[in-house]
């Protein structure tokens, strides 16, 4: 394995009596898009916060792309903060170019950087607008494009999907792939798993502050027990006894759900079935969705992200 | 430093964009022209001739008063056409008639040589007369007694009915009317329920009129009273006259320069507005810092500019760029104040100052006070720290707040305290090496305001390098301070702190 570009350390952060981060440990290896998912109030922000050195964390310790302050380290690193906001009064472009210039960009340099970057991504026509004229979704993705303009080895977005529209969702998801495509490593926070399922590498979750799994979205999937949907006016019982089925669970609507063994094959659920001569009107074998895993993972905490 | 002076030059450009930064650039040098150049303007306008009518019951007045209008009017021309005569391109005709030493024009020769004629001299308009009487309606007597002649013109005084000027109708601006008995009336006999002369005019705001009326008829009756007690009139005049010399002087200057002039006032006032000055640039300043901290905050753009710049940067960074466009205003300001005070004193010669007493000499003395003490410097250094010193606080203030509406509670506590130095402007200059203006001198919040006040007074070395040097001490501390507050507020959210935190967090 590649020696990792992030490493947090036993990272709490308390305020007052509040924990808003318990203990986190985190390993994020170079040029992968690693999702951050948990609920509101879950601590990603803090979290990502103490990994810019914006804030710190009352113990442990963060190792970003080698130093262990993000301030030493800062030209190399991206960052779109959860709550949006650009300064009014100026011009798409060149609140581009400033930040790219903040990060170490010379004048020149940056200020066609941010035309180039404001054209790749549609908003050609827009780059000598003031930010105020701007539609949420073009702030948002000016915002973004300032955040990697100086070319980041390491991209942090916080939420970068909220508030955006379908099409602009798109927009997003391509800007994090071509980042990942040039090697960059990302890591985004969102509470939206269709995101996360699509775009992420690896994923953390996280609630109330700690860790509760991490590692890729299949290892995410195999924490819930795949199960086989089926739906038939005959007796099912003979299914028990395979070693494949772990057990069965009646549905509502008259179906059930046959939990699989780890690593089982439903192959072997079917073939039992032509076997006993059950004859099956629905046979439906879904892999869990980082979903399930999210809400089995955060159970009540999660309730408050759904409805949001 | 790269990133503060990044951020100094974003706020200096953005903030040199607004408007409100090139209006306050232009209103000052603008209202201070105008108050200068108004004045002089409606002067060579001329408020129109003013038509008046005299009606003297007694007759015994009128002839005096005329008299004494007609040489004011004569005066009057003769100081124009001096005016006139000093442009040195129109002197042709008066070629032979100036001074060559003070280059003024020699009036008594001119007027000998040109007798009734003196007025005519080619391209010069003498000035209309300010007043001019006017021949009484047909219906008026001209011995009428005041209240009659009152109820009789007043509708020409209420501009009802106009009077007959040349074949072109013009309103009556005034009516003089004196009694017959004005001298028994003067004696003190029963004056209490009579009006003595009476003054009608719409316009009371105008005094020229009345008050030569009423000079020229006391000095007259006066002049009767004593010949009346058998004195010498000439004799009470040249007594009338006497006048013990008096002159100011100031120990502390130079021998032979001790002569407390009017440039010793101004050296005394002007620092006053110098005060003003930097009282006016904070706060306009203040406002700018506050905003400018709150949109980061508000925007949360500040996440973004802490994952690049440190807040020591950050806060460096404002305060340079802000006290750029603070500095740039007031150096415009001073620069186009010491412009048009240069300008105002090149055009008046020494001897014409002289003559026109002290207001004429105003600017050059000013201009000369500019050059010759180190007010300037001073009050560069003061400003600079105090503006600092007053930013730094503002800006750890601002960097707590969510909302400009936050920050104007705060604001209003620090108006309020700022209003101290303003109230003792008054007192200060009047002994500007006095307990309270040194005990003041070294209070931070006040010293930049005081000191500015003194360092014209000649203040001992030891308070203007010591207030110096504790006010770059003080400043350091209120920026240090500042950083922690700054650090710790700018990522808070929610109601600004209590003061009890915003200590803590200067201890931690």
């Amino acid at each position: 394995m590649i020696a990792p570009v992030l490493e947090l350390r036993n990272v709490t952060k308390t305020y007052g009596s509040f924990t808003a981060v318990d203990d986190l440990s985190l390993s994020v290896p170079a040029g992968c898009v690693h999702g951050f998912l948990g609920p509101n109030g879950a601590g990603k922000t803090t979290s990502l916060r103490m990994i810019l050195e914006i804030i710190r964390p009352t113990r442990g310790s963060i190792t970003l792309l080698g130093s262990p302050s993000a301030l030493a380290v800062r030209s190399r690193i991206g960052y779109l903060p959860e709550e949006k906001g650009l300064y009014k009064k100026m011009k798409a472009w060149a609140i581009i170019a400033y930040f790219a210039t903040l990060k170490g960009m010379g004048h020149r340099a940056a200020k066609a950087r941010a035309f180039e970057l404001l054209e790749r991504y549609g908003l050609k026509d827009f780059a000598e607008a003031r930010t105020e004229a701007l539609s949420k979704g073009m702030g948002q993705k000016v915002q973004v494009l300032a955040a990697i303009a100086h070319d980041p080895e390491f991209v942090i977005l916080d939420e970068p999907f909220s508030g955006l529209d379908p099409v602009n969702q798109t927009v997003m998801e391509d800007i994090i792939t071509d980042l990942r495509k040039r090697g960059r490593t990302v890591i985004f926070s969102t509470h939206v798993m269709a995101h996360a399922e699509r775009l992420c590498d690896r994923l953390v979750i996280i609630a109330k502050g700690r860790k509760l799994f991490d590692g890729t979205p299949a290892e995410a999937r195999e924490t819930l027990p795949r199960r086989v949907r089926i739906q038939t006016a005959d007796d099912i019982a003979p299914l028990r006894s395979l070693p494949e089925v772990a057990g069965l669970l009646p549905m509502a609507d008259g179906g059930c759900e046959v939990e699989l063994q780890r690593g089982a094959d439903a192959q072997a659920v079917l073939q039992a079935c032509f076997a006993h001569g059950i004859r099956l009107r629905t046979f439906r074998f879904d892999e869990p969705t980082l979903h399930d895993v999210f809400v089995k993972l955060v159970g009540p905490d999660a309730k408050e992200a759904m409805y949001r | 430093m790269r990133p503060a002076f990044l951020i100094a030059w974003r706020e200096f450009a953005e903030n040199a964009k607004t408007k409100g930064f090139w209006l306050g650039l232009l209103l000052f040098p603008a209202i201070i022209t105008a108050s200068i150049q108004v004045p002089i303007f409606l002067e060579k306008q001329g408020t129109p001739t003013r038509r008046f009518v005299l009606v003297d019951a007694g007759g015994r007045f009128a002839p005096l008063l005329r008299e004494k209008l007609a040489a004011d009017e004569t005066r009057r021309q003769e100081e124009a056409l001096r005016d006139f005569a000093r442009d040195a391109t129109r002197q042709e005709t008066l070629a032979g008639f100036i001074d060559p030493t003070d280059k003024q024009l020699d009036l008594a020769r001119w007027r000998a040589a040109q007798g009734a004629d003196w007025l005519k001299v080619p391209g010069f308009k003498p000035p209309a007369p300010r007043f001019a009487e006017s021949p009484l309606p047909d219906d008026i007597a001209a011995d009428a007694q005041p209240d009659e002649a009152a109820r009789r013109l007043r509708p020409w005084l209420r501009g009802e009915r106009k009077l007959s000027v040349d074949g072109k109708e013009a309103s009556l601006f005034a009516a003089v009317l004196i009694p017959a008995d004005l001298v028994e009336l003067a004696q003190g006999d029963g004056t209490k329920d009579r009006r003595g002369i009476q003054y009608w005019s719409e316009n009371l705001a105008d005094i020229a009129l009345p008050q030569l009326v009423e000079n020229t008829i006391n000095a007259e009756l006066r002049r009767r009273g004593y010949t009346a007690r058998g004195l010498d009139a000439a004799t009470v005049q040249s007594i009338e006259r006497t006048r013990a010399p008096m002159t100011s002087l100031n120990p502390k200057k130079a021998e032979g320069e001790e002569t407390v002039g009017l440039a010793d006032r101004i050296r005394q006032w002007l620092p006053s507005a110098f005060v003003y000055l930097l009282w006016i640039a904070i706060f306009a300043i203040a406002q700018i810092l506050l905003t400018s901290v709150i949109e980061e905050r508000s925007n949360r753009i500040i996440e973004v500019l802490l994952s690049s710049v440190t807040p020591g940067e950050l806060m460096v960074g404002k305060l340079l760029g802000i006290a750029s466009i603070g500095l740039t205003m007031l150096t415009v300001w001073i620069g186009s104040l010491v412009i048009i005070v240069v300008w105002k004193a090149s055009g008046i010669s020494p001897a014409q100052a002289a003559a026109s007493g002290g207001m004429a000499q105003l600017p050059g003395d000013v201009a000369t006070l500019l050059r010759t003490t180190w007010l300037l410097p001073a009050f560069a250094m003061y400003f600079l720290l105090g503006f600092l010193f007053y930013s730094g606080l503002i800006l750890a203030l601002g960097s707590t707040c969510n909302t400009l509406k936050e920050a104007q509670s705060f604001m209003g506590v620090i108006v309020l305290f700022l209003m101290v130095p303003l109230m003792l402007m008054t007192y200060i200059p009047r002994d500007p090496n006095g307990p309270l203006a040194t005990a003041l001198s070294w209070f931070p919040p006040y010293t930049p305001f005081v000191m500015m006040n003194r360092v014209t007074a000649d203040p001992p070395m030891r308070d203007v390098v010591g207030t110096l040097v504790l006010m770059v001490v003080a400043t350091a501390g209120v920026l240090w301070g500042a950083g922690k507050i700054f650090r710790m507020g700018i990522l808070r959210t929610g109601q600004p702190p209590p003061l009890l935190e915003m200590i803590r967090w200067l201890r931690s």
